[in-house]
């Protein structure tokens, strides 16, 4: 009897939690994702494949995509702000994103959902990630993005080029320029280079500041509010050196005419021998190069004296953010495990060619030295060595605008040093840290 | 019949609310968003007075912004305007095709301006592009590789291709104002001896003094707020050498790829467009106020 009465209490039991159960898993949600892709390009394919497989093992979750484009950030705030747009998710540069939502306060902080186990592997989801990608942005210990795509900055090359005239891989900055000099003879323009792009220009003084003073310092410099750092004879060597580019010939002169992506084209058409940029290159010149282009990349040569390393990496990466006012936090960042699973990682870079984060996966082959650079990587810095999100108007108002006139041979080299000193210190005024 | 006040008021009144929810409203709020530091989102605004406008006053790139933008105002209207009275005269002396060519001219108008500038980009393109195949079929080739869009010359090429662009719209004007001048006028100073100049000086010219003040003021407004075409002509991110006051405000208020966000400060740098556009028109309306011609 006692027995017949334990097995109709834990049948009752067992029947209640089911039933829970079961009203709980098909109590509906909806997940608002607003997209930083175009709703044709691959990268949003494959997430649009990955919103399906999520939904069809949730049957209660449904995630409603908005494919802003690359303006996204700047919508979402607008809609947040408006007050009447609820947005669960949303994807960005990881730089912009820790610039703007991030350090506004709207992103949850994910430690804790990072230390339960991946979707596909025992181990912690935290421990799938290459080396220092999640920690690039992190703020006080907490870690408030997820990223997902993994750029990074390096010379990307035509392989057959580099064997037709019998160059090995650059190590230092004077194998560089003697790569320079072999690539002219052989009638090649050694660096293709957009005359006019900030952005694209900043990769040379990042890399010569990071190879010169390490990772980190560029940014110190930029905050110093006296603007002395400047004077640092590092600057004025990093300067020079990015004139010697040009006055060396490495750099040809009429790339000053060269507007976004005239430059790299060069490089697809034949005409141009290596490029400094992000390892989306190859995907972006994918329609312009011949069949037979054999992409190679390498980091930044070391510089005599310097305390970089190439194990120091330019990482630019793309992420996720989850609004700390979602309603669904746990569904939110399930579908952010699930995006992290081998089997999505490897569609992002079989399908889109694009670097991933997990570190499991082989990136593409066109990006393998890319793949090389971040698996090894010793250290990472994030787009002009952090200044880009910590001091965006100070890059886009002092540090820019003069190192493109030295770019474009508009001041020396010494010139450059005594105007950031100056108008540093004025920025700094003008801005007083809080 | 006569139509009552109040009738008249509510015709009017649709309009008149819109304008006043959608522009004289939100034109007050920036007023007063300008005085203060306010990322737009976030944190509550806070008030500082016309510490913006003092910013501005030491701020660089809103000056050079200005410089460029002034540029085009000046030199693209006395180039576009130019252009447009040679282009009128020239279609309007009976010439064969007239709609066509009009239709030609204006063409530039209905086209997307992101279309143009890579139209226009890959024209100046150094080694490969329209102007310097043309430069190496004859010979030229150190002009073949020139960088029209370098630090020097930018300005000039961006001037050329906006000129490009506009002139048509002001063509157009310009032609239905000499269409309405009654060809009696022409040929009683043909019999008089007059030469073609002197029928532009005396005739066209006067009798078409309101469509070209109407015209002078929509360029004005027009450059004064440009943004398209230098926006989307100098690649990824705009080079803070190229920016005029709208590119400028536009980066600082809403990130474009850099995360700023100071929408207060952008406020205050819309402020002061606004209130160049309110001088510049008030200069011209002054400048170009004269007796108006019955005919």
């Amino acid at each position: 009897m006692k027995k017949a009465l334990l097995i109709t209490v834990l049948a009752s039991v067992l029947v209640m939690a089911l039933g829970f159960g079961l009203v709980n898993a098909q109590e509906p949600v909806t997940l608002v994702y607003w997209s930083m892709w175009n709703e044709t390009e691959g990268q949003a394919r494959v997430l649009q494949e990955a919103i399906a497989s999520f939904e069809s093992t949730n049957p209660n979750i449904t995630i409603d995509a908005v494919w802003n484009g690359r303006q996204n950030q700047t919508l979402v705030r607008t809609a947040i702000s408006g007050g009447n747009q609820v947005i669960d998710l949303m994807d960005q540069d990881a730089d912009q994103i820790a610039g703007g939502l991030m350090r506004e306060g709207f992103a949850l902080p994910l430690n804790d959902y990072l230390a339960q186990p991946a979707e596909d592997h025992e181990e912690p989801l935290m421990d799938v990630f290459l080396p220092n990608t999640l920690e690039m942005f992190s703020h006080d210990g907490q870690i408030y993005q997820l990223p997902y795509i993994y750029n990074t900055v390096q010379f990307w090359y035509d392989k057959r080029v580099f064997e037709e005239v019998g160059l090995a891989v650059p190590q230092t900055w004077d194998d560089l320029l003697a790569a320079c000099d072999t690539l002219n003879a052989a009638g090649y323009a050694p660096i293709a280079a957009e005359g006019n792009e900030p952005g694209y220009a900043a990769f040379y003084l990042t890399e010569l500041l990071a190879r010169l003073k390490g990772p980190g310092w560029l940014q110190q410099a930029a905050a110093d509010p006296t603007g002395e750092m400047w004077r640092d004879p590092a600057v004025l060597d990093a300067a020079q050196r990015t004139r010697m580019l040009w006055d060396n010939g490495c750099i040809p002169p009429e790339t000053l005419g060269y507007v976004w992506p005239q430059g790299q084209n060069t490089l697809a058409f034949g005409t141009a021998a290596m490029e400094l940029v992000g390892s989306w290159l190859p995907v972006e010149l994918q329609n312009a190069t011949d069949p037979e282009f054999q992409w190679g990349g390498y980091s930044f040569p070391m510089i005599e004296g310097g305390v970089g390393v190439t194990s120091d990496v330019y990482a630019l990466l793309l992420a996720f953010m989850i609004n700390k006012d979602t309603a669904h936090p746990d569904e939110a960042f399930a579908f952010l495990r699930h995006l992290m699973t081998d089997a999505i990682q490897q569609q992002f870079t079989d399908a889109s060619l694009v670097g991933v984060t997990n570190k499991y996966i082989q990136w593409n082959s066109i990006i393998a030295d890319a793949f090389a650079a971040a698996s090894a990587a010793t250290s990472t810095y994030g787009d002009v060595d952090g200044v880009a999100s910590l001091y965006s108007e100070y890059l886009n108002t002092i540090l820019y605008p003069n190192y493109v006139s030295l770019w474009q041979a508009g001041i020396t080299p010494e010139e450059f040093v005594e105007t950031l000193v100056t108008q540093s210190a004025q920025y700094w005024t003008d801005h007083p840290q809080s | 019949m006569k139509i009552s006040n109040r009738f008249i008021i509510l015709l009017l009144l649709p309009a008149s609310v819109m304008y006043l929810v959608f522009f004289l409203i939100p034109t007050f709020q920036a007023l007063l968003y300008s005085l203060y530091d306010w990322s737009g989102f976030g944190a509550a605004p806070q008030f500082i007075g016309l510490a913006n406008f003092n910013e501005l006053l030491n701020d660089r790139v809103f000056w050079r912004s200005m410089g460029n933008t002034v540029g085009i105002l000046i030199v693209g209207g006395i180039v576009i305007f130019g252009l447009a009275f040679v282009m009128t005269m020239m279609l309007s002396s009976g010439i064969r095709g007239k709609k066509f060519f009009r239709g030609v001219i204006f063409l530039p108008n209905i086209i997307a301006v992101i279309a143009l500038t890579t139209l226009w980009g890959y024209m100046y393109t150094p080694r490969t592009g329209l102007f310097a195949a043309v430069f190496d079929a004859v010979g030229l080739t150190d002009l073949a590789r020139f960088p029209w869009l370098g630090p020097d010359t930018i300005f000039m090429a961006m001037m050329i291709a906006i000129v490009w662009i506009e002139v048509g719209f002001y063509v157009v004007l310009l032609l239905a104002g000499v269409d309405k001048i009654p060809p009696d006028f022409y040929e009683s100073a043909k019999l008089d001896g007059a030469t073609d100049f002197q029928q532009f000086r005396f005739i066209t010219v006067p009798l078409l003094s309101d469509v070209i003040s109407i015209g002078m003021v929509l360029w004005s407004i027009h450059a004064l707020k440009v943004f398209e075409f230098p926006f989307s002509f100098t690649g990824l991110e705009p080079n803070p050498g190229s920016y005029t006051v709208a590119v400028y405000l536009y980066i600082l208020g809403f990130g474009q790829r850099q995360p700023i966000y100071r929408l207060g400060y952008a406020t205050a740098v819309g402020v002061m467009l606004l209130l160049v556009v309110i001088l510049v028109v008030l200069i011209l309306r002054r400048v170009t106020r004269r007796e108006t011609y019955q005919y």
